[in-house]
């Protein structure tokens, strides 16, 4: 895999929006199913870097996963 | 480390805004529990779900005496559903899915770092920052190719500028002597 496309994937996972199956559960993303496993291990740590900035800048110290679960429970 | 089961009482009341409190220092030890099924599970997936059957059980958790026991259990629900993840990829065989290493260990928000990454995402490039902030908005709700079509980018445009901001902020705090947990 070339590292552009691989930065692109990774890049891709790293967003907190999943879709669900028929059940309501959340799916893995298309672009985790393209990447090899070194990219998945970066597409964790990028995930876990991404994530702490989001908390970080937000007023309530929620990232773009909690916000997109409390959205769930909340019904929108 | 901090305790979370303060939270609790309200959380099995049905408060959603306790809920997010609690999840705001047990996202981090929880996503990094899960560090063991990174090649074999897309994680964020099996998080979120989760973070939500937690709350569905928590009014049923009750204090051990020990520290964090909403969090525990919810280390043990994102493991069995890391397994039955793996499982339907047909990636794990059960006596290879690794352990957590030890209890999850929330810590408490840092302020400065806060005030340090606001100050370096005001010193993003404009199109970097257009991106970051979008995705902040949406808060998971909208798939990028959505967020990028409402910027008047291509997905791939989009997605490159997402990882160019990401780098120039580690650059940035970096330079401040700030390194995200330990991540570069």
């Amino acid at each position: 895999m070339k590292p552009a496309d691989r930065e692109r994937l990774i890049a891709a996972t790293t967003s907190a929006h999943r879709e669900r199956d028929p059940d309501g559960r959340a799916k893995a993303h298309p672009a985790w199913h393209d990447l090899d496993e070194a990219g998945r291990l970066g597409a964790f740590d990028e995930t876990l870097r991404l994530r702490t900035l989001e908390a970080a800048t937000d007023p309530e110290g929620l990232s773009t996963t909690a916000r997109a679960v409390l959205a769930r429970i909340r019904g929108r | 480390m901090i305790e979370l089961d303060t939270f609790l009482v309200a959380i099995a009341a049905g408060d959603p805004d306790a809920f997010g409190r609690w999840v705001a220092g047990a996202e981090r030890p929880l996503r990094e529990s899960l560090r063991g099924f990174a090649t074999r599970v897309d994680t964020e997936a099996v998080l979120q779900e989760a973070l939500l059957r937690t709350w569905q059980v928590a009014p049923r958790v009750e204090s051990d005496g020990r520290p964090n026991a909403l969090l525990r259990m919810a280390t043990r629900i994102a493991r069995n559903l890391a397994l039955d993840e793996a499982r339907r990829y047909r990636a794990t065989p059960l006596e290879d899915a690794p352990e957590p290493a030890h209890d999850p260990t929330p810590e408490a928000p840092d302020p400065m770092l806060r005030r340090h990454v606001l100050e370096c995402r005001d010193g993003l490039p404009k199109q970097p920052a257009r991106v970051l902030g979008a995705r902040l908005a949406s808060g998971g709700a909208e798939p990028d190719e959505t967020l990028a079509e409402r910027l008047g980018m291509q997905k791939n445009t989009f997605l490159q500028n997402l990882s160019r901001a990401r780098k120039l902020l580690a650059a940035c705090l970096e330079k401040r002597g700030i390194t995200l947990g330990g991540l570069r």
